[in-house]
């Protein structure tokens, strides 16, 4: 009954003006949102000629040759398995090296684990952005420059420090109890791992997977400076190919964007609610 | 029953199977990059063979005392700071705001909105910038409105003119009204304006008053083109605002999380005892949030450091150099001509100077909020 307190008439027109204004606010954000996606999809099914005529309007003659051409031009057919390649291997990994990793650190006593898992909990402020160029140094000391191996590899590690807190933090709430009957009965750590603690970890596993895959899919920073050969770049290095030079060919242009930007609104569209519980989990620690 | 030394041995060993292959991963891609910048900014190596090429030596601090002296790198700091600035006075206050509006249930339908306003997050960065780029570019829709605005105006007094004057009745005071409206600009056309217009405008067949008022449009309208985006006071707004429409939906969803921990009997008491809903957002939401607002600004100061992509993709740091961030500055410094490895090194070290300055604040700021939330 909150509408009816408030000072009686006067209470009652503050709120209706304040839902009128929340209303409006979002509302201006949300067009905000709405129509630069929907003027992307709309002006990718418009010839680039008819583009530079009619830029607002809907497509006269909606056609399909852009998506082919960017489609061919973008080499996306290259570049799709391998975004598929890095987004679920670097997902995998990160989730089993930190469960793993978040398993000793929550479960098996040690000293190292106070500076290796605070070392850990300063990386997630660390952002491996800021390291590129040490990287790319670091990838052409090593040999490693132009391959999967060192794509799996940063991503893993950049990924590691939010993965192994959230954890280790989820199997600290696992009873102690559990492993402790399970070593009486003389089961090592590695089984009660397999056996016991993996199987509990699906709810951290899938926060995990959920916080990664959109990033890992969209990256770009990274993964720019470590391949310059086509038959390993992902989806976004495809689409900035339509910057620079291949800017003028809107029609393509616009297709190439909405031919990488749907693999991910898909996924929104499927895994909203689990995203946004992923979000707010990333962000207890700040 | 092993316990004594052998339960020991084997707890050791697997304790560092498990930890090692993260650890290790780790040191490889974050602690590593970071002694390897160290020491080469301190040098003169610059991209060639590490071992067996020609030799390299430590020089000392000469690369931190060109990057400080650099005026670009304190412009590209400046645009870092203007990112800060809007990610914590723009993105946080309305996350929450958004937030709270969709928590106290001020708007129907709080899925919609809270999917709406987070999806900027879920599209490619790429897709984002090169968007963006088209929608202020001089060829994007912005362009193409503001010009249908303002034609839509300069038609609309050119009718006004001819209504006035009885339709097609070209007098010397019509020709007049139409010059001023054209402007100083508009004259500049002709060597004897008012002469010159009035034949133009008489060549045309008394029943084309349409046409002639459509010509005389494109004739005098002035033309509205995004010249902001080139000067150097200006060229940032659009990438700052992309960046709070891109952000925004991340903080409310932070927000709201921990807006759903309050127990809600506070808040029905308070609205029972009179408060208005602006009461309840200053005196019971706000302080039971002041630890996640702090850890949000943390995080927004930090990810401002590592924003990259998007400036890269929406204008590239151009035009010459005005809207370069920081991670831009560094990464031209080693690809785009010749390339400095000693210099975009002592760039990155300075970044991760800035990043540990802001987790020691973090500590800090968690001793005196008494732990985290």
């Amino acid at each position: 009954m909150s509408e009816h307190s408030g000072t009686g008439l006067s209470g009652k027109i503050g709120a209706a003006v304040a839902k009128g204004c929340a209303y409006i606010v979002m509302s201006l954000f949300a067009i905000m949102t709405v129509y630069p996606i929907f003027w992307l999809v709309m002006n990718a099914f418009k010839p680039t000629r008819e583009f530079q005529i009619n830029r607002i309007g809907f497509p006269q003659n909606p056609t399909l040759d852009n998506f082919s051409g960017a489609w061919e031009l973008g080499e996306f057919a290259k570049l799709l398995p391998n975004s598929i390649i890095y987004t679920v291997g670097a997902t995998v990994g990160i989730i089993f090296l930190s469960v793993l990793a978040g398993f000793a650190f929550a479960k098996i006593k040690s000293r190292a684990t106070k500076p290796i898992y605070g070392s850990f909990l300063i990386g997630i402020l660390l952002t491996v952005q800021t390291l590129m160029i040490p990287l790319f140094l670091e990838v052409s000391l090593l040999g490693i420059y132009n391959t999967r191996f060192a794509v799996l590899l940063v991503y893993i590690g950049s990924g590691l420090p939010m993965g192994i807190y959230l954890s280790t933090e989820f199997i600290k709430a696992i009873p102690s109890a559990l492993v402790e009957s399970a070593r009486i009965d003389g089961a090592g750590y590695f089984r009660i791992f397999r056996d016991i603690i993996f199987p509990m970890t699906v709810p951290v596993a899938t926060t995990l997977a959920i916080l990664n895959i959109t990033g890992i899919w969209n990256e770009f920073a990274l993964i720019n400076i470590l391949v310059s050969k086509t038959s390993l770049k992902s989806m976004p290095l495809g689409m900035f190919r339509f910057s620079g030079s291949l800017s003028s060919d809107y029609g393509k242009q616009f297709a190439a964007l909405t031919i990488g930007m749907l693999p991910m609104l898909a996924f929104y569209a499927v895994f909203r609610k689990q995203i946004t519980k992923g979000v707010s989990a990333g962000a207890v620690k700040g | 029953m092993k316990v004594g030394k052998v339960g020991m041995r084997e707890e050791t060993r697997a304790y560092w199977m498990m930890v090692l292959p993260a650890f290790v991963t780790y040191i490889l891609v974050m602690a590593f990059p970071i002694v390897l910048s160290l020491v080469l900014s301190l040098s003169n190596y610059n991209g060639m063979k590490m071992f067996g090429g020609p030799p390299w030596k430590l020089t000392g601090f000469q690369q931190y005392a060109k990057v400080l002296s650099d005026p670009f790198f304190w412009s590209a700091l400046k645009n870092n700071l203007y990112i800060v600035l809007v990610s914590v006075f723009g993105q946080l206050p309305l996350g929450f705001l958004f937030a709270y509006i969709i928590y106290r249930k001020l708007v129907k339908w709080p899925d919609f909105w809270q999917g709406i306003l987070y999806l900027p997050s879920v599209i490619s960065i790429i897709v984002v910038g090169l968007l963006w780029q088209t929608i202020f570019s001089p060829s994007g829709p912005l362009s193409e409105f503001m010009n249908n605005m303002i034609r839509g105006n300069f038609t609309e007094k050119l009718n006004a003119i001819f209504s006035q004057a009885g339709g097609f009745n070209i007098t010397d005071g019509v020709v007049a009204k139409v010059l001023d409206l054209g402007g100083p600009a508009g004259a500049a056309m002709f060597s004897n304006p008012a002469a010159e217009l009035k034949d133009l405008m008489l060549s045309y067949p008394s029943d084309q008053l349409g046409q002639l008022i459509h010509d005389l449009t494109n004739l005098f309208c002035p033309v509205w083109s995004p010249d902001f985006l080139n000067r150097k006071e200006t060229a940032m707004i659009p990438v700052l605002f992309v960046i709070l429409w891109l952000y925004t939906g991340t903080y409310l969803i932070m927000f709201l999380a921990n807006m759903q921990k309050i127990d809600p009997q506070i808040i029905e008491s308070a609205r029972i005892d009179g408060a208005n809903e602006g009461q309840v957002a200053r005196h019971i939401i706000l302080p039971a949030l002041s630890g996640t607002v702090v850890n949000s600004a943390i995080l927004a100061i930090s990810g401002s450091l590592s924003s990259f992509a998007l400036v890269f993709a929406m204008t590239g740091g151009g035009p010459s150099r005005i809207t370069e961030i920081l991670s831009i500055y560094m990464y031209n410094a080693a690809f785009l001509g010749r390339p400095d490895f000693p210099l975009a090194n002592a760039i990155a070290l300075i970044m991760v100077a800035i990043s540990f300055a802001l987790i020691a604040l973090t500590k800090v700021v968690e001793k005196r909020f008494g732990g985290k939330e």
